[in-house]
C-alpha cells in the first residue's frame, strides 16, 4: 500500500515538474506546479509526515501558486517558448550536475546503509503535537518561529511598499 | 535486528520502494534538475522563480527522508516547515519585485533588466 502512494505521488511529482519546464504555456506550467507540490505533499505522508503534507497543501498548492497566477495573469502578454539556443547551451550543464547528484546519492546511501540507518522503526505516528511542543520550546525551536513571525511581517509590510505605484513628484 | 550506533537496523530485504531511502534522493534529484533546468533555460521570471520553489522542494524532500530514515526524530519536519514558510515569504516578496520590473521595463525578461535606477 505504502508503495504504490509512493509510486503514484513520485509519478505525479516528476511528471509534473517535467511539464512545468518543457510546456509552451506558462498557465499550463503554474498548474503543473500545483500538481508536482501536491505529489510532493504525498510523499511526505508516505514518509509519516502529516502535518508536513497539509502544510505543504494550504502554503504551497494554495498560496504560493496563486501568487503565480496572479502574477503570470498581471503580466504575460504572449506564451514564451524555449529557446533552443540556451537550451543546447545548458543541456550538458543539466546533464553532468545529474551524474554528479546521483553519485553523491549513491555514496550517501551507501554510507548511511554501513552506518546501519536502514528502513525506519516503526510505524509513522502522528507528528503534530510534537511539532508544536518544539516550536514552543525554549531550547529548541522557539528562537527560530519567534524569528520568522518577525520576518513574515517585514515581509507583508515589504511587499506593499515594493509592489505599491510611486508617488509622481507634482510639477 | 541489530543495533549499531544508536540505530536500530532491520534487514534491508524487508524494505520496498517506500522505504528506502534511495527513491527518495532519486525523485528529489529529478525535482532539483528540473528546477535547475527551468532557471538556466528559460528567460521569463516567472519561470525561474517555480524553478526556485522546485529546488526547495527538492531540498525539503531530503529534509524529511533524512530525516525519516536516518533516525533523527522531528528535526528533518521541523527544518521542512522553516524553508516552506521562507518560501512563502519569498514568493510574496518575488510577486512585488516582478510586478515592480513589469512596470518599469514593460516586460519581464530576465535579460532586459539590466538597470538598477531610472
Amino acid at each position: 500500500m505504502l508503495d504504490f502512494m509512493f509510486v503514484t505521488f513520485a509519478v505525479l511529482t516528476v511528471f509534473g515538474a517535467l511539464t512545468m519546464v518543457f510546456h509552451r504555456s506558462i498557465v499550463h506550467s503554474v498548474f503543473a506546479l500545483v500538481a508536482a507540490l501536491f505529489g510532493v505533499a504525498g510523499l511526505y505522508w508516505t514518509l509519516g509526515a502529516d502535518f508536513l503534507g497539509a502544510t505543504q497543501i494550504l502554503l504551497y498548492v494554495g498560496g504560493v501558486t496563486v501568487l503565480l497566477l496572479f502574477a503570470v495573469m498581471l503580466t504575460t502578454r504572449e506564451t514564451t517558448r524555449v529557446s533552443l539556443a540556451r537550451n543546447a547551451l545548458m543541456a550538458p550543464i543539466v546533464g553532468w550536475l545529474g551524474v554528479t547528484l546521483w553519485q553523491a546519492y549513491t555514496g550517501v546511501s551507501s554510507v548511511l546503509a554501513g552506518a546501519g540507518a536502514g528502513a525506519p522503526t516503526a510505524d509513522p505516528e502522528p507528528t503534530t503535537a510534537a511539532i508544536g511542543t518544539a516550536l514552543l520550546e525554549r531550547d529548541a525551536y522557539l528562537l527560530p518561529f519567534e524569528a520568522v513571525s518577525v520576518l513574515l511581517l517585514v515581509v507583508l509590510v515589504g511587499a506593499v511598499v515594493v509592489a505599491r505605484r510611486r508617488q509622481e513628484p507634482a510639477s | 535486528m541489530t543495533e549499531e550506533l544508536g540505530v536500530i537496523v532491520q534487514p534491508a530485504a524487508a524494505a520496498g520502494l517506500a522505504g528506502s531511502l534511495s527513491s527518495y534522493l532519486i525523485v528529489s534529484a529529478t525535482l532539483f534538475l528540473a528546477g535547475l533546468a527551468a532557471i538556466l533555460t528559460r528567460r521569463n521570471v516567472l519561470y525561474v522563480l517555480m524553478g526556485v520553489e522546485l529546488i526547495l522542494n527538492a531540498a525539503n524532500l531530503n529534509f524529511v527522508a533524512f530525516g525519516r530514515f536516518g533516525g533523527y526524530g522531528l528535526d528533518g519536519q521541523l527544518t521542512a516547515i522553516f524553508v516552506v514558510l521562507l518560501a512563502a515569504a519569498e514568493a510574496a516578496i518575488a510577486l512585488a519585485i516582478v510586478l515592480r520590473i513589469f512596470h518599469d521595463f514593460g516586460s519581464i525578461d530576465v535579460t532586459r533588466t539590466d538597470s538598477l535606477r531610472d
